[in-house]
C-alpha cells in the first residue's frame, strides 16, 4: 500500500493540518514543498508514491505541475486539491493525468486512500 | 434740349453714393437745364398712404421758407401738386402755383417769387416710386412735349436708382459677408475650377502658417493638401468639372491636413459650390480637430482604465480571500477534525488544536475585516468623512494628522472619491516616500470638496503610476481634477478638487 506522501501548497496552514492528519493515519510525509519549481526538484529526491498537489501555485499552475511530474514518472499518483470544489476544477484535474481531485475540506487519510487505491 | 436732360442724369446718377445722393444730382442736373429755382423730390412714407419730401435741391432764389414748408409737408393722394401727379401717373404743369388756390404752399411759393410748377413721376419697374417737381421764377405756358420728356426722364430716374438701390443692397450683402468670412473661427478657404486660391481668410492663415496674400493665386492643394492626397484632390476636381458628379462636395469629413511648416493635423472639411454664373468656385470650411479628438481619446482611455481598474480590484478581492480568510478557515476545519479525532484517545492534544483552531479563527475574522474595510469603509457610509478619515490616520502606520474634515455629509460617490484620495496618499507615504508624516485636510470649496493630503517624504511620486492614475480617473468621472506635485526630495502633495453641489 502507498504510503510515502509530498505535499505540494504555497499555505503552511494547510500543509501542517495535511501533515498532522495524514501523519496521524500512518502515512509517511517524505517533504513539503510550496511551489512548483520545489516539487519537481523535490520528488526524484524523495520518491513519494504520492504527491498532493494544490490546483493554485504561486510560480506555475498546479495542473501543469502534475503533467511534467507524470511525463517524468507515470506511475505516480498524483491528487490534486484546491479550496474551490470540484464542480470548478475536477475535469481540469482528470484530464492533466492525475488520480482525481479533492477539495481541502474534504481531505482526510480515507478519502486519499480511495482515490490512490482507485 | 430734353436728351441733354436725359444724359446729364445720367451722368449725374452714375456717380452717386446711394439713392439719396443719386435724387439730388438729378435734380440738380435737370433744375440747372430748365433753369428752375427749387426741385423737390418726393417718396412715400413708410405707411404707403403720405408722400414726403426726401431730397431738394435749391438755386439762387432766396427760398428759405419755401424750401422749409416743403421739407415738413406730407400729402395724401390726390393733394397738393405731388400728391396729384402721384395719382395720376402723369406730368403735372401750373403756370403760376403762386396763384393757384388748390396748392397748400401758394403763400410761401409768392414770397419766394417762385410762379410756374411742373411736377412728373418716378417710375420705375414697380410703378411710381416718386414725384419730382420744379419751380421756376417765371410764369411760362404749359409745354406738351416738355412734358412728355420729363415723364421719360422719370423713368429714367426711377430705374437708375432701383439700379443703384440694388447694387449697394448688393455691396452691403458683399460687406456682410466679408465680415462673417474674417470673424470667422474656422478656416475658409476658396478656390477657383483651377483649384488655386481665391480667398484665404484670418482663421486659415492662423491655422496653416500663409498669410492671405501669399495664398491667393497659389494651388490650394499644394498649399494645405498632404503630398500623396494632391493627386486624388486634382483627379476629384477634374472629375467634377467634367461629369458634374461630386465625390466630396456637400458632406462633412475628417482628412489630414498639412501646415506650411510641413505638420500635419486632423481637419473636418466641408467644401460647397458657390453659386456664381461662369466657373464655377468651391469653398471650403476646415476646422482643427486635434483637441477634439485628443478629448475624445482620453475619455475612451479613462473608461478603458475605470473598466479594466473594477476588474482588476474584483480580481485582487478574489485573490486576497482565496489565500487568506478561505486558507485559514480550511486549515480551522482540518484542525477541529483533527481536534475531533483525538478526543477520546489523547484529551491534551484535542485541547491543544481546539485552541490552536480558535486562534486560527480569530486571525480569519481580522482578516475578513480589513478586506471589508478595503473594499468600502462601513464607517463612510455610517458616519461620513470625519470619523471613515480619523479611522483611516489611527491604523496608518505612521504619524497622520487629519488637520481639517467637514463634519456634513455629501453624495457617496464624492465621499468616496475623497476618502480613496486620502487613503492612497496616507499609503504611499507610508509604503512608497519613506515619509515622516502625513497630514490630511479636507475641506468645502466653491462648489466642491477639496482634498489635500501632505507629505514629507521623498517624493518623485508620478501622476502616471497605477495608483495614482486609478484615483485621477476616479475623480475625473465626477468632473474633478487630482494634481500630483511631487518634486524630487520635497516630498508630496495630492491634491483633489471634486464638484458638489453646495
Amino acid at each position: 500500500m502507498a504510503r510515502r506522501i509530498l505535499i505540494v501548497d504555497d499555505h503552511p496552514g494547510f500543509r501542517r493540518s495535511a501533515a498532522r492528519s495524514l501523519g496521524a493515519a500512518g502515512w509517511e510525509v517524505v517533504g513539503e514543498a510550496e511551489d512548483g519549481a520545489a516539487a519537481l526538484r523535490l520528488v526524484p529526491e524523495r520518491e513519494p508514491d504520492v504527491v498532493l498537489l494544490d490546483i493554485g501555485l504561486p510560480d506555475v499552475s498546479g495542473i501543469e505541475v502534475a503533467r511534467q511530474l507524470l511525463e517524468r514518472s507515470p506511475g505516480l499518483a498524483v491528487v490534486m486539491v484546491s479550496t474551490h470544489d470540484r464542480a470548478d476544477y475536477g475535469e481540469l484535474a482528470t484530464a492533466s493525468g492525475a488520480r482525481g481531485f479533492l477539495s481541502k475540506m474534504d481531505l482526510s487519510a480515507t478519502a486519499l486512500e480511495a482515490l490512490v487505491e482507485s | 434740349m430734353s436728351g441733354r436732360i436725359e444724359q446729364a442724369v445720367a451722368r449725374a446718377v452714375s456717380s452717386a453714393t446711394d439713392a439719396a445722393d443719386a435724387y439730388l444730382r438729378a435734380l440738380e442736373a435737370i433744375g440747372r437745364a430748365l433753369g428752375w429755382e427749387v426741385a423737390a423730390a418726393w417718396e412715400p412714407e413708410e405707411d404707403g398712404e403720405h408722400l414726403a419730401c426726401s431730397v431738394i435741391w435749391k438755386g439762387d432764389a432766396d427760398a428759405a421758407d419755401f424750401v422749409a414748408q416743403t421739407m415738413s409737408s406730407h400729402f395724401v393722394a390726390g393733394e397738393g401738386l405731388p400728391g396729384e401727379v402721384w395719382t395720376a401717373g402723369h406730368a403735372r404743369w401750373i403756370v403760376d402755383a403762386a396763384s393757384d388756390r388748390r396748392l397748400p404752399r401758394r403763400e410761401a411759393a409768392a414770397v419766394a417769387g417762385l410762379h410756374s410748377a411742373v411736377a412728373f413721376p418716378v417710375r420705375s419697374e414697380r410703378g411710381v416710386v416718386g414725384v419730382i417737381e420744379g419751380f421756376c421764377a417765371t410764369a411760362t405756358d404749359p409745354d406738351a412735349e416738355l412734358l412728355e420728356r420729363l415723364e421719360v426722364v422719370g423713368s429714367q430716374i426711377g430705374q437708375l436708382i432701383e439700379r443703384r438701390r440694388a447694387e449697394r443692397s448688393g455691396a452691403t450683402a458683399e460687406l456682410r459677408y466679408r465680415a462673417t468670412v474674417e470673424a470667422s473661427l474656422d478656416c475658409v478657404i476658396t478656390m477657383d475650377h483651377r483649384g488655386d486660391v481665391i480667398e484665404f481668410n484670418p482663421a486659415a492663415e492662423r491655422t496653416f502658417g500663409y498669410a492671405g496674400e501669399e495664398a491667393v493665386g497659389r494651388e490650394m492643394a499644394e498649399l494645405i493638401v498632404p503630398p500623396e492626397l494632391r493627386e486624388r484632390h486634382r483627379e476629384g476636381l477634374r472629375r467634377y468639372l467634367e461629369t458634374g458628379e461630386p465625390t466630396l462636395l456637400g458632406s462633412r469629413i475628417e482628412i489630414e491636413a498639412t501646415r506650411r511648416d510641413g505638420s500635419r493635423f486632423p481637419v473636418e472639411l466641408t467644401i460647397t459650390r458657390i453659386d456664381v454664373p461662369g466657373d464655377p468656385v468651391f469653398t471650403a470650411h476646415l476646422r482643427d480637430i486635434t483637441e477634439r479628438l485628443r478629448i475624445e481619446r482620453d475619455l475612451r482611455e479613462s473608461r478603458a482604465r475605470l473598466v479594466k481598474a473594477a476588474d482588476e480590484a474584483r480580481q485582487r478581492i478574489e485573490r486576497d480571500l482565496h489565500d487568506g480568510s478561505q486558507q485559514q478557515l480550511v486549515s480551522v476545519a482540518m484542525t477541529l477534525q483533527a481536534a475531533a479525532s483525538a478526543v477520546e484517545s489523547d484529551p491534551a492534544v484535542a485541547r491543544e488544536l481546539l485552541e490552536e483552531a480558535s486562534a486560527e479563527l480569530r486571525s480569519a475574522i481580522g482578516e475578513l475585516r480589513e478586506l471589508a474595510r478595503g473594499i468600502h469603509p462601513a464607517v463612510l457610509t455610517e458616519g461620513g468623512l470625519d470619523p471613515a478619515l480619523r479611522g483611516l490616520a489611527t491604523r496608518s502606520g505612521m504619524p497622520a494628522t487629519i488637520t481639517a474634515v467637514p463634519k456634513d455629509r455629501f453624495p457617496a460617490a464624492v465621499e468616496a472619491a475623497a476618502y480613496f484620495v486620502a487613503a492612497e496618499g496616507m499609503t504611499n507615504a507610508a509604503r512608497h516616500a519613506e515619509a515622516s508624516r502625513v497630514e490630511v485636510a479636507v475641506w468645502r470649496g466653491d462648489d466642491a470638496l477639496e482634498v489635500e493630503v501632505r507629505d514629507d517624504g521623498r517624493g518623485g511620486a508620478s501622476a502616471e503610476g497605477g495608483g495614482l492614475r486609478g484615483l485621477a480617473d476616479r475623480v475625473a468621472a465626477l468632473g474633478g481634477e487630482l494634481e500630483v506635485r511631487s518634486p524630487a526630495g520635497e516630498g508630496t502633495i495630492l491634491r483633489a478638487v471634486i464638484p458638489c453641489e453646495s
